[in-house]
């Protein structure tokens, strides 16, 4: 039972109390602002209020009739409070509302944005690579960028006078004679391969190991051609490692680089440091396969090279090939990332236009 | 190379599409680069005979020449310089297509006020070949008004095919033909090799002598007389065209095309022309010089290995003719030349000269030592049976250093160790037989390669021709089992990627920029003689266009970046770089390489927004950078007033690191700022990165925080303009006591409310205890020893504080 009903109930012991009641009700039912409402209150149980003068009235009641009415009275001024709040909430809550609807917000202007900045996109795609690596429990190691011909071309089984050990390809620091090659050389390495020879000259398998990092050909720059680029190669060396698991190993990269969709085929190739050589295709992103003007007709994009660690490669960092074999791979970054976000001009990744930073 | 499956059928039938024989051929490491048909999309064009040429009347560089079509004549305008009467030409009627004019294109036209009925082609019109320098001129024996695809091999598919180093014997049509048949089953078909000599014994014609063995361990001499020099027949000009090869006269052809046939690269002497018909291999003497078929004369080192005559040097051996000894259209009697030179003499004389050709390439990657003689007999064959000459009898066979094969041993299951298979030892020996290997089967399996696959020499190389042709998509995929022990990114790796993102996260823009600078873009910055960054690399053989010498500093590449940025209407700019810089020791050793970051601010910070204008960074932007990457890697950085050659004096840092320099922050001195092309305030820091990674404390300890709040009270204190903001911080934090938690400089503040000469520096502190709330009059007593430190130390005068509430 609420208190109002208690009250209805209540003043039909006391019938002349019924008009006070009824009164005091409507009194409170025609206010619509809280001036209002405060006044009402202020007439009904301020000092002089009428149901103030109810208690005042007491004093000279029979003890049986002053209980009933001081009941009833009680309950009145019970019920006028709670309604006068309720009034006041509706008419705050009302005014809220008309407050809030006037000083409404375009939601549509744009937000205050906080500028954050970008990774290189090239950055993200090392990141990405390393982390994909990383996830099959490879290491990274890192290399010199200005190297020794034995690091970059001897121990990774080079052929003496191959045309990469020019001065027409290479960017050379030394090189007393112009001709003929000389281990002792001192060139900007031209793959991060040589990181694999220092890692393997420092310690024993098992090895796994990516080494993503910077490398240099002396290339004139245009849209195809940069003379500072980037790889990520890879090794990995321990008992019994074959080229199936090769295959293997780059099926679950392309897979997670480029998507599952994409289908992958491993061909024969040659590198001098790895026998077997293969190189990696992958279907192409733009046509899947139907052959277009990005995979010239073929439906493949080569990817990256890889193969078997040559045993001779073993030869020069002193591990027995009866006894370990391995594999290796690498490759290009920039290539990737302009066939995985259709990039045409090489040139833009070092241009470094705000307007391409922005963009990734 | 390029392959012409019209005269690849010669040697070998295959009864495959041409696309699923260049899958095969490029699943089994022979890729096939570009397949296309010869002269797609020439119709309309037929052969001509040029009767008349005569000047245009109004123009110096045309002329007017008069056809037959084989139906009647037309007048047709020319410019070609070797438009000449009596040539057979290709003739594109109006109407015709071609890969290079679309159809309707070409129709009869007035040039110049005289009427063209057509238009006569060149190669690289026809799409046939890249030449445009004339028009193409046709064999002679070409039927005019015949159809152009009833001349040339119009309709032929060419493969060019990417032949990777180790596979010498490929760059031929016969290498080509064998991987085929190895791949189809097919058998190969070699030419016939019959002819009757009849010129006399070879002996009385021609000597030849080998002074230099390891140079030339092979040289086999044929020669053929009274040839009658001339053009070749279609069939070969039609084979050679479709090669890339421009066809000469007949005696040359043939040695080209037995070139591209046998992949043994030949040469024809006019044996006349050789003084005393003698052949002298040896090495260049001093001061010797030639001059070559390109028509360069050319000063011979002493290491170039020359075919001399008994004279002087006629040729460089393995590389090019020489012109004293070439064959004309007056040439009678030739020497055919037909040797084996040393690879890496041949490399090496290339190299020296700079100069590249077919023969070369072959010689350098190791031609067949034992195919000399078969194709010195071969090109006598045709010289005989197209140039009419009379092959002698016999051949000069020089043979100083024979050819001994390597039988290598083959462990069936090693093979499939390394490939993970389980290919039974019966394939591979199939397998290996496909490929004119010679194998003896046993517990291992012996196999002896031909003499024209140098690159089998060990058990790999027959492991990896084992794989090649099983197919490398047979070959099962599967995981390592083992993984690295030190799998993952290394704790430095980690805080140098947390070093770029923490730059990312404050706004900054990531660039690449390249390893070279310019030894001037030191003087651009003023560095002076003594500094580090003085200490280059320099680069032997440079790039023109991006510098000299590798870099010592990442600001040049950053203000060039940013300056290009500002170029092209980009002006406000956030940009870092992590990148090396190059400190040489000596000119014998590899240089110091450091890991740096570069930092700049240029023009307005952040995204501007609709609702407040944009704020110009400035050097307390910069700074900020700084000591937040500091902050997200556990690091604290000094700054200290310094001079620095390329900031602006008063505006530059150095940066410290526990008290060690490790890098310089400022705003770009305005000289340099113009010197790059940036205008207006540039602001620039470059730190080396392993100092802070060294110092990044392993584990960060836990600081309990406390349940109860701190006070917080503001002061502001009055002193000398010219004090140190930082040492009036150290000193609040030195004599705060324990239970000052944090202090935070609020506001600066010079003018009207302090005395010339003073500055006022408000100070937010905080004061806090793990024991309980403090009191006001806690905190109070604490800040009245911090005003008291700074009056006894600073001569400070506290200007306002007051408790900010709990």
């Amino acid at each position: 039972m609420t208190l109002k009903e208690e009250l209805l109930i209540s003043v039909e012991e006391r019938p002349e109390m019924a008009a006070l009641v009824n009164d005091a009700l409507g009194a409170l039912q025609g206010c619509g602002s809280l001036r209002e409402i405060e006044d009402a209150r202020v007439r009904l149980l301020g000092k002089k209020g009428t149901v103030t003068s109810v208690f005042k009235g007491l004093a000279v009641l029979p003890p049986e009739e002053k209980a009933v009415v001081g009941r009833i009275g009680n309950l009145l001024r019970q019920v006028i409070e709670e309604e006068v709040d309720a009034l006041r909430r509706n008419i705050e809550h009302r005014e809220t509302e008309r407050r809030l609807a006037a000083q409404t917000l375009d939601v549509t202007l744009p937000g205050r944005r906080r500028g954050i900045g970008h990774r290189h996109l090239l950055a993200q795609v090392i990141e990405e690579a390393t982390r994909i690596f990383v996830g099959l429990g490879y290491e990274v190691a890192e290399g010199p960028e200005v190297e020794l011909d034995y690091y970059n071309f001897e121990a990774l089984n080079q052929p003496p006078y191959h045309p990469a050990r020019s001065l027409n390809d290479t960017l050379y620091v030394r090189r007393p004679d112009p001709i003929c090659d000389d281990p002792a050389d001192i060139m900007l390495r031209t793959h991060t391969s040589p990181v694999q020879v220092r890692v393997m000259e420092k310690r024993r398998p098992p090895l796994y190991v990516i080494s993503p990092g910077r490398a240099y050909r002396r290339d004139e720059i245009d849209a195809t051609h940069s003379a500072v680029f980037h790889q990520v190669e890879g090794l990995a060396v321990d008992r019994d490692i074959t080229l199936g698991h090769l295959k293997g190993t780059l099926e679950v990269f392309a897979h997670k680089l480029f998507g599952r969709e994409r289908d992958v085929r491993f061909r024969p190739h040659y590198f001098p440091f790895t026998e077997p050589s293969a190189e990696m295709d992958v279907s192409c992103f733009k046509c899947l396969g139907a052959g277009c003007s990005l995979c010239k007709g073929a439906g493949w994009l080569e990817i990256l090279g890889c193969g078997m660690v040559d045993p001779n490669v073993f030869g020069y960092v002193g591990y027995d090939p009866e006894e370990f074999t391995g594999f290796a791979f690498g490759m290009g970054v920039e290539r990737i990332a302009m066939l995985k976000y259709g990039i045409d001009d090489m040139r833009v990744f070092y241009e470094d236009d705000a307007r391409f930073l922005r963009q990734f | 190379m390029k392959v012409s499956l019209e005269w690849l059928r010669e040697y070998v039938d295959f009864d495959v599409e041409p696309g699923e024989l260049a899958r095969m051929l490029t699943m089994s490491g022979t890729a096939v680069d570009t397949m296309f048909t010869f002269g797609a999309g020439v119709s309309g064009v037929l052969v001509c005979e040029v009767l008349e040429v005569g000047p245009h009347p109004d123009a110096d560089t045309l002329r007017l020449a008069v056809v037959s079509d084989g139906t009647g004549t037309r007048p047709i305008v020319c410019g070609a310089p070797n438009l000449a009467e009596g040539m057979k030409a290709a003739l594109a009627l109006p109407g015709a297509t071609l890969p290079t004019v679309s159809e309707g294109k070409l129709e009869a036209v007035t040039i110049r006020g005289v009427r063209s009925e057509g238009m006569m082609v060149s190669g690289l019109e026809l799409g046939i070949s890249e030449d445009h320098s004339g028009i193409l001129e046709l064999d002679a024996a070409a039927s005019v008004g015949m159809d152009l695809h009833e001349v040339l091999p119009l309709d032929d598919v060419i493969f060019e095919l990417e032949v990777t180093p180790n596979r010498p014997d490929c760059m031929s049509m016969l290498g080509v033909a064998r991987e085929v048949a190895a791949l189809t089953g097919g058998t190969l078909r070699r030419p016939a090799l019959d002819v009757d000599e009849t010129g006399g014994p070879v002996f009385e014609l021609a000597k030849v002598f080998i002074e230099d063995p390891s140079g030339c361990p092979r040289y086999t001499a044929r020669v053929v007389t009274e040839v009658g020099i001339g053009p070749s027949p279609g069939w070969m000009a039609r084979r050679l065209l479709a090669s890339g090869l421009r066809p000469i006269n007949n005696v040359v052809d043939i040695t080209n095309y037995v070139l591209m046939e046998t992949g043994q690269p030949l040469h024809a002497f006019d044996l006349d022309l050789l003084g005393e018909r003698t052949i002298v291999v040896r090495r260049a003497r001093p001061g010797e010089k030639m001059t070559t078929l390109d028509g360069a004369e050319r000063p011979l080192g002493q290491s170039a290995l020359v075919i001399a005559d008994a004279r002087e040097p006629v040729a460089l051996a393995g590389i090019m003719g020489g012109e004293d000894s070439e064959v004309t259209e007056h040439s009678r009697n030739i020497l055919i030349e037909s040797a084996f030179f040393d690879p890496t003499g041949i490399m090496l004389t290339s190299r020296k000269l700079g100069l590249r050709t077919e023969a070369s390439a072959r010689f350098e990657r190791g031609c067949d030592p034992e195919g000399t003689a078969v194709a010195a007999l071969r090109a006598a064959v045709l010289m005989a049976g197209l140039a009419g000459g009379k092959v002698a009898e016999g051949d000069i066979d020089v043979y100083p250093r024979e050819f001994t094969p390597v039988t290598v041993e083959v462990r069936p299951e090693r093979v499939n160790r390394v490939l993970g298979t389980e290919i039974p030892a019966s394939e591979m020996a199939q397998i290996l037989g496909r490929l004119e290997i010679r194998v003896e089967e046993g517990e291992t399996l012996k196999a002896t390669p031909p003499s024209f696959r140098p690159d089998l020499e060990r058990e790999i190389d027959m492991i990896e021709e084992i794989a090649r042709i099983y197919g490398y998509d047979r070959i099962p995929a599967g995981l390592p089992a083992g993984a690295g022990a030190d799998a993952g990114l290394s704790r430095r790796q980690l805080l140098a990627s947390r070093i770029a993102d923490s730059l990312v996260s404050l706004g900054l823009s990531e660039v690449y920029l390249y390893s070279f600078m310019r030894r001037a873009d030191l003087d651009l910055l003023r560095v002076g003689d003594g500094d580090r960054m003085r200490r280059v690399v320099a680069l032997l053989n440079p790039l023109a266009e991006t510098g000299e010498v590798m870099r010592t500093t990442l600001l040049p590449g950053l203000l060039r970046a940013a300056a290009g940025n500002f170029n092209r209407g980009n002006r406000d700019l956030a940009l870092f770089e992590t990148g090396r810089v190059f400190i040489s020791r000596s000119v014998e050793e590899t240089p110091e390489e450091i890991d740096s970051l570069g930092v700049l601010l240029y023009g307005a910070l952040g995204p501007p927004s609709w609702s407040e204008p944009a704020r110009p960074a400035d050097f307390f932007d910069l700074k900020g950078s700084l000591e937040s990457l500091a902050g997200a890697i556990g690091v604290e950085l000094g700054f200290e007033p310094a001079e620095i050659t390329f900031l602006a004096p008063g505006r530059s840092s150095r940066v410290l690191l526990a008290g060690d320099d490790v890098g310089v922050a400022g705003q770009l001195h305005p000289a340099v700022s113009t010197a790059f092309g940036l205008e207006g305030d540039v602001f620039v820091a470059e730190l080396e990165i392993a100092p802070l990674l060294d110092a990044a404390p392993e584990v960060r300890q836990f600081i309990p925080v406390g349940r109860y709040p701190n006070v917080k009270v503001d002061i502001a204190v009055v002193v000398d303009e010219d004090l140190a903001a930082d040492q009036v911080e150290r000193r609040i934090l030195s004599s705060g006591g324990v239970l000052l938690r944090s202090v935070r400089l609020f506001d600066l503040y010079t003018g009207p409310q302090v005395p010339p000469g003073r500055k006022s520096l408000a100070y937010a502190l905080e004061f806090g205890s793990a024991e309980g709330t403090l009191t006001d009059e806690q905190a109070h007593a604490e800040m009245g020893r911090i005003v008291a430190a700074l009056e006894e130390q600073f001569g400070a005068v506290l200007r306002g504080g007051g408790n900010r509430g709990g």
